[in-house]
């Protein structure tokens, strides 16, 4: 017998027993079932989020009716499997972290027969023609902004880079493309089965509850490519996620969800591989990485990837696309883009004075132009690039100067598109 | 971007199970079992439950022990009070539950990376609706299932026995209509596209049926009269006054769906 001050009333509190017993048990059981589940998850978990461990602890045990364990579990528990979770489902074995599942059971989801948007001027078809996708008239007017009559062009197994300014339509173009949104009219053709296509964006986002292993295959099953063994291992060692595929996304940084969304892209093995900005995320040596990947898909598969990095595209696309203000101003070889956009410019190094040299060009007719620039250096205007590369040489060669160097200024990709979308 | 192999196999060490392959129904069990949502699902029905009886059951006492100057006189508690407590309490705290977990998992546009991933890689909305809204429901419906056998139980220990039949005929009332409440929000998503807007678009269609269930026209055959079926078969309902709602319930639950499928195939993301 025990006696407690409730409130206004003294209560005299019996120890419950006969079916009373029975009918509190299952209270009593179901609240520190939940308290020992909370301090028992508490303690397996790597990290808890806004308060420490010890805080939630005490929480957990001192905040009454169970409030407090529900708290935890509801705002306290980090996403993501509990450490040892794979653990479980290896059947006891250790994994490694560097160790991606090694192969997983089949399970063929998803109808990927057509797109997923009604499209009525949206076609996929197994030709294989010369371009992969093209486009006819395509506009998609968003009040002034969107495209307009965009014919787009892409070869079979090329790296085509679709290059822009703010608003100019390249999420959109990529967005029809997709299957993501619609357009007003005109006509896409998609010379690839619908599941052979892969879209990867800016801003890749997984449930972060499951692992990196675990959305790769998820990727796969969804596009219903078959679970050859370690598929998922070679996905994830393409995008440098291999030590990290057993790790919840939820943990994971920006850079590394744009590589885990490139793995989820690679899965399925796609022949056409769309990519929204792919390297905005990625730190020097991870962007490096990916150009270089996607580099060496050239021939085997069609890429088109867009971005604002116009270094990146002119290092690793051979085709071009500039968009500005939903019109396509030049489409075609990148190289081509440069010698044709360029003012053809040169800075010669000689050992020596640049007079005797300033004297030459002064009479050659495809000289433009004659700026000396620092001692030994001349800055030489052409009246086009092959002009240039030609009487370049010749013209030392003739006045007999050692030269130290001789390098196109500006040649990139950069002064090509400033000069297309400042010109017009 | 490559890193070297690193899987190795001890000679003689056990073969590592694979693990599962995550399929599209899976996800939505892990879904619910890998994050808090089935604990605060089950754990609510579950609760009200086992709390429902109990409280049915010593209100008279607890009010009793209140020092007031106002006399509360309460009659002594029946068998079916202690299921009517766990119905009115799950009714509402339940329902916004199931709503908010349901909202959760069917709102999947409101994450416009998350709804590039799913939406570029299945040719049809039905293969991304089917296991959210089946899994969804089904939950929700065992969750009830098992907050009625612990008020069942408690009510049997502490208040007498109660009509099988009655119990039974409610529950399944009760369950059809958390098939339509998951289907109401599966529609929601697909005219919001925020969790928080599908939520609130699922909350207010809900009461407005309440609401207008209370008008008393069409009361029968609106799906929210079975949520105050279980009390009403308890009280000397017959389940046949609940079969025009229950025909509406389903025949609508599978309506909504369908507009659900086609208003998320028509959105641009």
């Amino acid at each position: 017998m025990a006696s407690h001050s409730m409130g206004l009333a003294q209560v005299e509190f019996s120890f419950p027993s006969g079916p009373v017993l029975l009918a509190i048990a299952p209270l009593v059981l179901l609240y520190l079932g939940l308290v020992a589940f909370s301090l028992v998850d508490l303690i397996r978990a790597p990290s808890v989020r806004y308060l420490p461990k010890a805080v939630w602890a005490l929480i957990i045990v001192l905040v009454g009716t169970g409030l407090g364990a529900i708290g935890y579990l509801v705002f306290g528990r980090a996403h993501g499997p509990a450490v040892g979770a794979n653990h479980d489902r290896t059947g006891g074995q250790e994994r490694g972290h560097g160790q991606p599942p090694d192969s997983f059971d089949s399970a063929q989801v998803g109808d990927a027969a057509s797109s997923s948007l009604p499209t009525a001027t949206r076609t996929f078809t197994t030709r294989t023609d010369a371009a992969a996708v093209e486009t006819h008239g395509l506009t998609r007017d968003y009040g002034g902004g969107g495209l307009f009559d965009v014919d787009l062009s892409v070869p079979r197994g090329s790296i085509y880079g679709l290059v822009g300014p703010n608003g100019a339509g390249k999420t959109t173009m990529l967005s029809i493309l997709a299957g993501m949104r619609r357009a007003d009219r005109g006509v896409v053709r998609v010379a690839l089965p619908r599941n052979a296509i892969a879209v990867c964006p800016d801003v890749p986002e997984f449930d972060g509850w499951l692992t990196a292993a675990e959305v790769v295959d998820l990727a796969r099953g969804l596009v219903g490519a078959a679970p050859a063994e370690n598929v998922i291992g070679d996905a994830l060692r393409s995008a440098g996620l291999a030590d990290v595929a057993d790790r919840a996304v939820g943990e994971f940084s920006r850079g590394m969800t744009q590589r885990l969304g490139l793995a989820c892209a690679l899965v399925g093995d796609p022949q056409l591989l769309i990519l929204d900005e792919p390297t905005s995320a990625l730190d020097p040596a991870g962007r490096a990485e990916m150009l270089d990947l996607v580099s060496s898909m050239r021939g085997h598969r069609t890429v088109i990837f867009s971005s604002h990095i116009l270094a990146d595209v002119q290092r690793v696309a051979d085709q071009v696309g500039i968009l500005r203000q939903g019109r396509l101003l030049y489409q075609g070889p990148t190289q081509a883009l440069i010698d044709t956009h360029l003012r053809p410019r040169w800075l010669v190094r000689i050992a020596g004075d640049t007079t005797l040299l300033r004297a030459e060009l002064g009479t050659q007719p495809w000289v433009t132009g004659i700026v000396p620039v620092e001692p030994g250096g001349v800055r030489i205007d052409a009246t086009s690039m092959e002009a240039g590369e030609r009487g370049i040489p010749l013209a030392l060669a003739a006045c007999g100067e050692r030269l130290i160097s001789c390098e196109p200024v500006a040649a990139d990709l950069e002064s090509a598109f400033l000069a297309l979308t400042t010109a017009r | 971007m490559t890193a070297p192999a690193t899987t190795s196999s001890m000679p003689g060490s056990p073969v590592a199970k694979a693990p599962r392959a995550v399929t599209i129904w899976r996800l939505e069990w892990l879904r619910l079992f890998r994050t808090p949502r089935w604990i605060v699902l089950f754990g609510v029905y579950l609760l009200f439950g086992l709390l429902g009886p109990v409280m049915a059951k010593y209100m008279p006492e607890i009010l009793g022990r209140v020092q007031s100057e106002m006399t509360i006189i309460v009659p002594p508690p029946q068998p079916k009070d202690g299921m009517i407590n766990y119905v009115n309490q799950v009714g509402q705290t339940g329902l916004i539950v199931v709503v908010a977990i349901a909202s959760s998992a069917l709102a999947f546009d409101a994450r416009r990376g998350l709804s590039t991933f799913l939406r570029t890689r299945v040719g049809s909305m039905w293969v991304l609706v089917r296991p959210r809204f089946v899994v969804t429901a089904a939950a929700a419906v065992l969750a009830y299932t098992l907050g009625t056998v612990a008020a069942w139980y408690e009510t049997t220990l502490l208040l007498g026995s109660l009509p099988i039949g009655a119990v039974l005929a409610g529950l399944l009332c009760g369950s059809l209509y958390l098939v339509f409440a998951v289907a109401v929000v599966a529609a929601a998503a697909s005219v919001a596209r925020s969790t928080i807007g599908t939520v609130g678009i699922a909350l207010t269609t809900l009461i407005l049926l309440s609401i207008i269930g209370g008008l008393g026209v069409v009361h029968d055959w609106l799906p929210s009269t079975l949520a105050g079926a279980p009390v009403a078969v308890l009280t000397g309902g017959g389940l046949q006054e609940f079969l025009p709602a229950m025909a509406a319930a389903a025949g609508l639950s599978v309506l909504l769906v369908v507009v659900a499928v086609t208003g998320l195939r028509r959105r641009e993301v």
